[in-house]
């Protein structure tokens, strides 16, 4: 009886020691940051797109008249052959390009007049609001399903848009004046149900003085 | 001794050959079957997101049943294993956890039930079948852009963010700071979770405006919250000095906008994202296999000027 008991004993010790022993507590938000930080790296990624990748894509950039004309006539057509999107509904994105006077030099854009003698039409670029998916998703080269945490994807286009606001407008907008001629590359949100064509507004790829 | 082992195993077998016919899914030409298993039926937005989905499902010929998993990730388990072991056919699903959720998907994944998830997403490319969601980070960029216009670059705020669980709260919440945090004229004087909740968006707001009286503006990363915020205002007659900022679209949010007393909402479409999911798992059970694995889908910024163009959860004329 004795000896059964020590026995007994002896193995449920060894039982929990193990079951201790295989336990382990980690703070989760820890785990995670550290997962991230090892296997995707946003701004490496967003560098290699913007100097390896994209400038491929941009002389593919359509002629920002060219745009709302074909818009005004087949509006479908346009989306279908000119925008894209990485998943579904209505807000799409356009590669676009244009030369033209600079109408106006604001806070928060700068407006350049361009398209067709017979229907110009003035782009607004953004010089402060550098926000969005635009550039990312414009381009059509990059696919979600490479990423199996949305927050990754999401960061790509926060890193893209710092190279835009640390690279493409300052030395634009130190130059810049009224009058001026410039031509632009960009990437335009449009929304294919609530097609609004008042106000077009781009983010910037590239930006350049052409008289100075 | 040896008796006692015959007595387990032909237990063991003969419980095992009954969990074995359990699982096999009813094939005798009665309707095939789709759960639909959602987060929580307490919020309107998930209500509409449920019924959508079982609507297009019944509108395509299959039996379909709701399943309320009340935002308790055990509950949901436990919908899983009633699902996977009454043999439906597909699983619609709103998960409760990013990463908690996974597991249930694979035991459905494992047992031959596809799964087809709708607004929230799980942490795993190769479990669900495919992932359908809101862009609720691209949502919030624009919303946080307006914001900021709207707050002329300076202000203190307050965020109440949503479930600490889903991955929507967070991507929310980057999508805005993304854009506020490069003002530093905006302050955000408190953050926390009111768990996508109304009544406790209502509680967490009044207590923080005893610390912080002079606010300027309220970011709620659901509309839910954004009334429970403003019923919070009103009660400390702020309302017309605090704006509130929401985001999904419902109808309450949508009034409210055109009234003045909400500033702006991200519309999600949830109509959109049900559909797709069932019409997704009707052609899956018809013998297609090639679906994306995550398809986004587009948040629409409804403010002032352009709400005359928005219905709850979606656009006039749809």
């Amino acid at each position: 009886m004795k000896k059964k008991v020590i026995k007994y004993s002896t193995l449920a010790v060894a039982a929990v020691i193990v079951l201790v022993n295989s336990i382990y507590i980690a703070d989760l938000d820890k785990i995670k940051a550290e997962n991230l930080s090892k296997t995707f790296d946003p701004a490496s990624y967003a560098a290699d797109f913007w100097n390896n990748r994209l400038p491929s894509k941009l002389p593919e950039a359509v002629d920002a008249g060219e745009l709302v004309r074909m818009l005004e006539e087949d509006k479908e057509s346009a989306f279908d052959n000119y925008s894209n999107a990485l998943g579904i509904g209505n807000i799409r994105y356009f590669l676009i390009s244009g030369e033209g006077v600079v109408e106006n030099v604001e806070e928060n854009f700068v407006s350049i007049r361009t398209g067709y003698e017979e229907s110009p039409l003035e782009v607004h670029i953004a010089t402060e609001y550098i926000f969005g998916n635009a550039v990312r998703d414009a381009s059509g080269i990059i696919d979600i399903n490479e990423f199996s945490n949305t927050m990754d994807f999401n960061n790509i286009s926060a890193e893209i848009n710092r190279i835009i606001r640390a690279r493409v407008i300052p030395p634009f907008k130190e130059k810049v004046k009224k009058g001026d001629t410039a031509a632009f590359t960009g990437a335009m949100e449009l929304n294919r149900e609530i097609l609004n064509l008042e106000r077009l507004e781009a983010i910037p790829i590239e930006l350049i003085i052409k008289n100075r | 001794m040896m008796k006692l082992r015959i007595i387990l195993t032909t237990s063991v077998l003969i419980a095992a050959l009954g969990l074995g016919g359990c699982r096999q899914k009813k094939d005798d030409g009665e309707p095939k079957r789709m759960a639909v298993i959602v987060s929580t039926l307490n919020n309107p937005w998930f209500v509409v997101l449920a019924e959508t989905g079982a609507t297009h499902a019944r509108d395509l010929g299959y039996e379909a049943h709701i399943f309320d998993s009340q935002n308790n990730t055990a509950l949901e388990t436990d919908h899983f294993e009633n699902v996977i072991a009454s043999g439906f056919h597909a699983i619609l699903f709103n998960p409760t956890d990013a990463n908690g959720s996974i597991a249930n998907v694979a035991k459905a994944k494992a047992a031959g039930i596809p799964v087809f998830c709708m607004d929230r997403e799980v942490n795993s490319n190769d479990v669900a079948v495919s992932q359908i969601l809101s862009d609720n980070y691209s949502g919030c960029v624009a919303l946080g852009k307006y914001f900021v216009g709207k707050l002329n670059k300076q202000g203190k705020y307050v965020e109440l963010l949503g479930l600490v669980g889903d991955n929507n709260t967070w991507n929310r919440s980057r999508g805005f700071h993304s854009v506020v945090d490069n003002y530093p004229g905006l302050v955000m004087v408190a953050q926390q979770s009111a768990d996508f909740d109304r009544n406790k968006a209502m509680e967490v707001l009044e207590s923080i405006l005893q610390a912080h009286p002079d606010i300027d503006a309220v970011f709620c990363g659901n509309d839910a919250m954004a009334m429970g915020a403003y019923q919070a205002l009103v009660s400390a007659n702020k309302h017309k000095d605090v704006m509130v900022f929401g985001f999904d679209g419902a109808a309450d949010v949508v009034e409210s906008i055109r009234e003045g007393k909400i500033a702006a909402t991200g519309m999600q479409f949830p109509k959109l994202m049900a559909k797709t999911a069932a019409q997704n798992a009707h052609e899956y059970l018809q013998g297609k296999r090639d679906f994306p694995q995550k398809m986004p889908v587009a948040v629409e910024l409804v403010t002032m000027e352009n709400v005359d163009d928005y219905i709850a959860y979606g656009k006039k004329g749809e």
